[in-house]
């Protein structure tokens, strides 16, 4: 039976979710991989993150690109990615949505801001009809690796880090 | 000419939209199998999720994965056939409209050298700026030009491995090397199962070329004693599909292995290609 989540996140759901729950995602939520969670979190450092336009409070960035392919998880263990997942945690963002196994300082640092990893399966078909709107909200010039908004409804995953667990351990 | 130039074009378009959409059967039987052998029930979840998600594709004709790959194309050429300029110039274009109709990620880079490589010359908003990887060309029995089309994607280029290995006179030694890179590999792919493609040659350029040849011609339903005993091994480290657990973590391994040198070495590549690869279609292009 899956865990039903609808965003903005609350601090009591994050905290009610366990490794290996199964959940389904839908709401508002922000997509970004290796080329624009770095800006991201330079607007963060700079105090600049309310231009955005969007609250990060309570949101879910899917590390994925947006194109007319599809979307689809990228290895969250990429460098620019991982990096981005403790600071991103700490301005507000409570699930970070992708795929891989996180390092252990990072699943310590999730617990540390009471956010969570989950690890969707990479099944561009089936979610293309789980996706309705999208927008791009920040770094256009960044084309498919912009960040975006999008509309879900009941996106599959799996909790794969919460509470210092990892499922990989 | 430009009938069947025109002819040629729209062959090759739909069948890399196959390729980027489809599972062959005998591979969709593999998981069919996988699904009801694995224990573990977030891995037969997974397993489940990702044979949905290729019926769903193929129906609906549309990517596989959002990563649509980069095409590599291996041209089979029979006794009496002449391939000609205009034939791959043919080919090209009809790369390039598949890319547009599957649709392709939007993901070549533009600009010079220096530009391409740190990606500050931006990307083409056009899904046929991704261009094929140079054709490999063999012979074939058959007496017609037939076409593979295989759409490689990131996520496997990044965890796949060339190098060389002292094989010591055993070809044991290099099985053992090549099932220790295959797990390393399929640890950190996050888009298992895999199939394993593997090659090995003489140089770097002929083991990737037999690894890339090992997925066209590679079945599901056969399977060599060497293929058989890398996928027993890998599948022993119970990483799972996803990396989550449970005995599903190689569906198969795809292997060829080409002509040696004498030496004390060999040169292999391991590709831990992802759940949805090989994504290939074939198509004969004329006599």
């Amino acid at each position: 039976m899956s865990i039903e989540i609808t965003t903005p996140i609350s601090e009591e759901t994050i905290e009610q979710l366990h490794v290996g729950d199964t959940v389904e995602i839908s709401g508002y939520i922000l997509c970004g991989r290796d080329a624009v969670l770095p800006k991201v979190l330079k607007m963060i450092e700079d105090g600049t993150a309310q231009d955005l336009g969007v609250d990060l409070r309570g949101q879910v960035i899917f590390h994925t690109a947006v194109s007319p392919a599809g979307v689809g998880p990228t290895s969250s263990n990429k460098l620019e990615i991982e990096s981005s997942i403790a600071p991103l945690s700490a301005a507000g963002i409570k699930l970070h949505l992708g795929k891989g196994q996180l390092h252990a300082e990072t699943v310590a640092a999730l617990d540390r801001y009471n956010a969570v990893y989950a690890v969707i399966p990479p099944v561009t078909a089936l979610l293309g009809a789980r996706t309705g709107e999208t927008r791009v909200v920040a770094f256009p010039e960044l084309g498919m690796e912009a960040l975006h908004l999008i509309k879900v409804d009941r996106y599959p995953a799996i909790i794969g880090a919460a509470h210092g667990r990892s499922i990989y351990d | 000419m430009t009938e069947h130039y025109e002819e040629i074009v729209a062959r090759v378009r739909e069948t890399l939209v196959e390729a980027g959409s489809t599972f062959r059967e005998d591979k969709k039987e593999a998981y069919r199998q996988a699904i009801a052998a694995e224990q573990n029930e977030k891995a037969r979840w997974v397993l489940e999720q990702v044979l949905a998600n290729a019926q769903a594709a193929e129906t609906n004709r549309s990517p596989l994965c959002d990563d649509t790959g980069i095409p590599h194309l291996v041209l089979e050429v029979g006794e009496d056939c002449a391939v000609t300029g205009k034939m791959l110039d043919a080919i090209k274009e009809g790369v390039a409209e598949g890319l547009r109709k599957l649709p392709g990620r939007p993901m070549g880079i533009l600009g010079d050298d220096s530009r391409r490589i740190d990606q500050s010359g931006g990307l083409d908003p056009d899904p046929a700026g991704v261009e094929p990887a140079p054709i490999l060309l063999r012979r074939c029995k058959e007496n017609v030009i037939r076409l593979h089309i295989l759409m490689f994607g990131g996520g496997p280029a990044i965890r796949a491995k060339t190098y060389r290995v002292f094989h010591k006179h055993s070809a044991q030694v290099v099985l053992d090397e090549i099932v220790q890179w295959a797990t390393e590999g399929v640890a950190q792919l996050g888009c298992s199962p895999c199939t394993l493609a593997i090659g090995v040659g003489r140089s770097h350029f002929e083991a990737a070329s037999m690894m890339l040849q090992a997925q066209a011609d590679g079945r599901y339903d056969v399977q060599s004693e060497m293929e058989r005993e890398i996928t027993r091994r890998v599948n022993e480290a119970k990483i799972g599909p996803l990396g989550l657990g449970g005995s599903t973590s190689v569906i198969a391994t795809f292997m060829k292995v080409g002509p040696q040198r004498a030496s004390g070495v060999r040169i292999v590549c391991v590709r831990p290609a992802c759940c949805f690869e090989p994504r290939i279609a074939t198509v004969e292009l004329g006599e």
